[in-house]
């Protein structure tokens, strides 16, 4: 299925090796699905398996490219520093006050993120966004987004060990997760990400659809 | 009508539920220990508990107060004693002393968590405290106090 | 400087205090205005004091109430000052009762806080007030007791006659000592047998702050109080056009949107009746939140102000003053001051020939300087309560110079100033900043205007964006070496927006044969007030970074160089008015020295860096220690030398000191603030970066200087050297050096943090 394209004899291997880990993880998740036994986790099963036979790698590089910018946009790398400080505003810089992830993602003692963000956002500039569930990572599963390349994210967010175990198909369903797309809603004063959150979804859903495959490596952005 | 129990004490406010708690506090209640500094949960000084974490008033909705715990400098000890607050005038921290209140109730929820914090945890818990006059040494000696106390008493 | 006569003339002291002032009003006369009387016949007084004197009230159950002078904004002159009269007046400390003053230039002095003053004007006043009322208390047991009074004599409230035994609480005789008249030569303690001053005293307003008591402006409350915000300008050089309050007022809780117009046109203005806004779009309502709210439905067309005039006042009559009406950019700021450092400037000082030893020189170093607009950053933001009637005003709220507000008041309100009461709060912070009282004046417009008792309110966005900030300045320091590299002449030119920075008789004037200063300045619309040590807190950084270039020019440790210079400022003095004690200044770098531990191995592992400075007449040097930590640089640990004489509170210096420190850090990594299109681009602390917790040092070790010599400032002193230190620690640290100020992140640069 990898033979169609035109790519460096490197990047094929890579690919090649990725592919194969993503069609391990795929069966793996297939079997855990089962096991769930529930109408939906079936329904996903049926799912997964179409997409199996339609994987395109081009048109999953492609996707991910517009994903990445996403991903890489404050709104989203803010909340997924490489250090243990989110960032903030729109040159990501370290989050003023310096507040730490904590053990759960949550925060520490008097500085804990829902102290200040609050379950909605409030009116007015500069007051912090707000959703009922804001956290980093937890400590155990940091998913760093900040420094990595397309490349490095995307094989990262493939991979349970480091994308907070999740499935595919959780994967799939995090696209609707509260806070991410409380990105799209970043309260007074912040840009949004490059693309709307339905365009993000689709992309989203492209990129795993298609294979979830890893773009060749590159220079962080 | 909303209902709040602020210092063990229940009150009934008439408000907007968008009003923040730091306004119900001082303009409603007349509770003005809490203090406003900037209205942007930057300075600290407005820290309140809320069912035991401490909690930007300035950006925090009344509503969101309700049916919770809320705790003001002014409860903070019904006899005053509370270890830091013991510590912070042994150690005679304060200068303009405006911003004390909040860099109290952010330490009391760190010692409430950590009962022997280095000056990292002090760092990490209250780097979101603003004082202006400078009196972060003080601060960071008298929570190793406050703790010290906290742990004879325990 | 206080230059009076002998303290036992009071006629003298009362001369000299006005000196302290400038030619202002300060018409301290307690002593002598004294008449007890007045009071003693109120009987629905809830406590019935007795008042000795304008600063000491004695009860018949002998509670001793001292009332402090000076408003209290953190420099604990709430303590210290009534620690002053109670070592006189041979109480215990810890059963007297601390009062502030109301304002009342007449019974309470100059009070003014500000240019650390406060312990300095007030020493001998107060000491001669405790002295007085002890004495009146002495001759009152004399005359109850039928005994000679040189008989009597005292201890912690008690008097005593010894041959007969008889002994009485101060309160005993408290009545009677009130018809006593006030002495005329008065015996002060020696210096050395005090038990009150020179020993730590808590600050006495401790409690209340540490459980949140109403203390502040912002606290203070009144039956049917409003409360009032203004909708300025949302740049400094525009005014309001048109306004369309309709939305604002159908918002709950609003009462009432106006304009008022702070000063008539062609108004006389005092020193400090700076305003950078003079039409004023106000909103009163029943609440801070409603008011808030409801100041954002207006709906406003704002145009640029153009040239404005101002007219001061003053002893040469009424002068004029064009303020430009040119939006700002802080880039053209900078290329200004460029400019204008080329052009000829107003020469200053000039020693020697300067102009023939720069042509003569070997060595020639150059370099410059640059600060930018510093807010003061009041952790209280500005606010006053007032409640003004056809027939009379109360004021109520934060403010360092009631003194001088209150004139203006007179003029605005047509009121007379007895009808005019002022009562200071204390302030969360002042810095300078509340020695404007343009809130306090609106404040009073405000309540006259809607017949009812106001708060004015300045969110931090208000107060942030207002202006009255500290000034932008640069100097180009210029120093000449001849062959042997020995430093033949000196060079400071330096300018500002709108002042230049030049303290021109200053170190090391006086220790340089060829010696020239000269000041430039750009007039602007930014308005700019005193900001903790005015000029100083620039000086202090640029002077002391070019001593240490000049001293690695020429091979010398920085320490021993300064000590050579002022070596030869005792010996041989070059000129006139050279402002310093060469003796006292190098008594604070050998106190640094040796308790710093300069030079010794030990400290090899810290980036050290040093700095010496002079003013408000108390000299100050610090050694700071800086170490990178998490990829920046960080001062860890700090030793501090102060002579400020007698100290007066030991542990609250400390405190005093320690707080300079780590603002002087903060401000000379993160202090600026720049201006687009006249609108000030930080508004809040998320732009505005104050040093926090986890960037204060470890460890800030002060050293006073043991001397007998009477208190001078420390308010301000311990604050500028410390930008200086931190500028040589930074050169170490990063291995080149920094000229623009702040040193953490470019002011330019958008990046806040």
């Amino acid at each position: 299925m990898k033979k169609r394209y035109i790519l460096p004899v490197r990047t094929m291997a890579i690919l090649l090796l990725l592919s194969s880990l993503i069609i391990f993880m795929n069966f793996r998740f297939k079997s855990e699905s089962l096991i769930r036994n529930s109408v939906v986790g079936q329904a996903h099963t049926e799912f997964l398996k179409t997409e199996l036979n339609a994987k395109d790698s081009v048109a999953s590089v492609k996707a991910f490219a517009e994903v990445y910018k996403v991903l890489m946009s404050p709104r989203c790398m803010n909340c997924h520093p490489s250090g243990d400080v989110p960032l903030q505003g729109d040159d990501s810089h370290l989050h003023a006050m310096l507040p730490k992830r904590g053990k759960d993602g949550k925060g520490l003692y008097a500085m804990k993120c829902t102290n200040c963000h609050q379950p909605t956002n409030i009116e007015g500039l500069n007051k912090p966004p707000g959703h009922p569930d804001w956290h980093l990572p937890p400590a155990n599963m940091k998913m760093v987004f900040e420094g990595r390349t397309p490349n490095q994210l995307a094989k990262q967010l493939v991979n349970p060990r480091t994308n907070g175990n999740k499935s595919m198909q959780q994967l799939i369903e995090h696209a609707d997760d509260g806070l991410v797309k409380a990105g799209w809603n970043p309260g007074e004063g912040r840009t949004l990400p490059p693309l709307s959150h339905e365009e993000f979804k689709k992309v989203w859903i492209t990129w795993i659809k298609t294979g979830a495959y890893a773009p060749p490596p590159m220079k962080a952005k | 009508m909303i209902k709040l129990t602020i210092n063990k004490k229940e009150h009934n406010v008439d408000v907007d539920p968008d009003t923040p708690l730091l306004w119900v506090l001082r303009d409603t209640l007349n509770l003005v220990g809490t203090k406003y500094g900037c209205g942007v949960a930057q300075c600290g000084a407005c820290v309140v508990h809320l069912n035991g974490e401490a909690v930007r008033s300035c950006v925090t909705k009344v509503s969101r107060a309700e049916g919770k715990k809320v705790v003001t400098i002014e409860g903070l000890s019904e006899t005053h004693t509370h270890p830091l607050q013991k510590a912070w005038l042994d150690l005679d921290v304060s200068q303009c002393g405006y911003c004390q209140a909040g860099q109290i109730m952010s330490a009391a929820v760190l010692l409430k968590e950590n009962k022997n914090p280095t000056d990292q945890d002090i760092d990490d818990a209250m780097a979101g405290n603003i004082c202006r006059c400078g009196t972060y040494l003080r601060i960071r000696e008298a929570i190793h106090a406050a703790a010290k106390i906290q742990r004879q008493d325990a | 400087m206080e230059k009076g006569n002998s303290t036992n003339s009071r006629r003298a002291f009362l001369r000299s205090s006005a000196l302290l002032g400038g030619g202002l009003m300060i018409h301290f006369s307690g002593l002598t205005r004294f008449s007890p009387a007045e009071k003693l016949g109120n009987i629905d007084l809830p406590e019935q004091w007795n008042e000795i004197n304008g600063y000491v009230k004695i009860t018949a159950d002998n509670l001793i109430k001292i009332i402090c002078p000076n408003p209290e904004f953190g420099q604990n002159v709430m303590t210290s000052l009534p620690m002053i009269v109670a070592e006189e007046l041979d109480v215990d400390w810890k059963k007297v009762i601390v009062e502030m003053g109301p304002h009342d230039n007449v019974k309470l002095g100059p009070q003014f806080t500000g240019g650390s003053n406060s312990v300095r004007m007030y020493w001998r006043p107060l000491r001669q007030a405790g002295a007085a009322a002890r004495h009146m208390l002495k001759e009152a047991a004399a005359q109850t007791w039928g005994v000679p009074v040189e008989e009597i004599t005292t201890k912690a409230g008690m008097l005593f006659h010894e041959k007969s035994g008889k002994s009485a609480k101060y309160g005993d005789v408290a009545s009677k000592a009130a018809t006593v008249p006030v002495p005329k030569d008065i015996k002060l303690k020696d210096v050395k047998s005090f038990n009150v001053v020179r020993h730590s005293q808590k600050n006495v307003e401790g409690e209340k702050i540490v459980t949140g008591k109403p203390l502040f402006g912002l606290d203070y409350t009144h039956e049917g109080m409003l409360i009032a915000m203004i909708e300025h300008p949302p740049a400094i050089g525009m005014k309001l056009k048109s306004f369309d309050a309709s939305k604002t007022l159908q918002m709950p809780g609003v009462k009432d949107v106006f304009t008022l117009k702070l000063f008539e046109d062609g108004f006389e203005q005092g020193g400090f009746d700076t305003r950078t806004f003079n039409d004023l779009l106000v909103v009163v309502g029943k609440s801070t939140w409603e008011v808030m709210n409801a100041r954002k439905k207006l709906v406003v067309e704002w145009t640029a102000a153009g040239d404005t005039k101002d007219y001061a006042g003053g002893r040469n009559g009424k002068t004029e003053r064009i303020v430009p009406g040119e939006l700002e950019n802080t880039d053209r700021q900078y290329q200004k001051m460029r400019e204008f450092a080329d052009k000829p400037a107003q020469q200053l000082r000039k020693d020697g020939d300067p102009e023939t030893a720069f042509k003569n020189a070997a060595q020639i170093i150059e370099r410059t300087y640059t600060a930018p607009f510093l807010a003061h950053n009041c952790m209280e933001p500005m606010n006053f309560f007032a409640h003004v009637t056809d027939e009379k005003a109360l004021l109520v709220g934060p403010l360092q110079a009631p003194g001088w507000t209150e004139p203006t008041l007179v003029k605005l309100l047509n009121l007379p100033a007895d009808k005019i009461e002022i009562q200071m709060t204390r302030m969360g912070g002042g810095f300078g900043r509340r020695a404007y009282g343009h809130y306090l004046m609106e404040a009073a417009l405000i309540s006259k205007k809607v017949k009812a008792p106001i708060k004015l309110m300045y969110t931090r966005e208000d107060d942030m964006t207002y202006g009255v900030y500290r000034p932008m300045y640069t100097a180009t320091y210029r120093a000449a070496l001849d062959a042997n590299k020995n430093l033949i002449a000196f060079h400071v030119k330096g300018g500002g927006i709108p002042e230049h920075p030049i303290h021109a008789n200053r170190f090391p004037a006086g220790a340089v044969d060829n010696y020239l200063a000269e000041g430039w300045q750009i007039p602007s619309n930014i308005t700019t007030g005193a900001f903790r040590a005015p000029r100083s807190n620039f000086n202090a950084a640029a002077e002391q970074s070019f001593l240490d270039e000049v001293a690695e020019a020429m091979g010398k440790d920085p320490i021993e160089f300064r000590l050579e210079l002022l070596k030869r400022a005792k010996e041989t003095p070059v000129g006139k008015n050279n402002e310093y004690d060469a003796d006292r200044y190098a008594g604070v770098l050998k106190l640094i020295r040796d308790k710093s531990g300069w030079n010794k191995p030990e400290n090899k592992k810290y980036n050290r860096g040093v700095a010496a400075y002079f003013c408000h007449s108390s000299y100050a040097a610090h050694v700071v220690d800086m170490v990178m930590k998490d990829g920046q640089p960080y001062v860890e640990r700090v030793f501090s030398a102060m002579d400020c004489g007698i100290v007066v509170n030991p542990d609250a210096a400390t405190n005093m000191v320690q707080g300079a420190v780590v603002d002087g850090i903060g401000n000379a990594f993160y202090g600026g603030l720049i201006h687009k299109d006249g609108v000030a681009q930080q508004n809040n602390f998320n732009k505005y970066r104050i040093i926090r917790i986890n960037e204060a040092p470890k460890k800030i070790d002060v050293s006073f200087v043991q001397n007998d010599i009477d208190p001078t400032g420390l308010g301000e002193p311990p604050f500028p050297p410390v930008f200086g230190a931190v500028a040589n620690a930074l050169y170490k640290t990063l291995g080149n050096r920094l000229y623009q100020q702040p040193f953490a992140v470019p002011v330019t640069d958008k990046r806040a943090f």
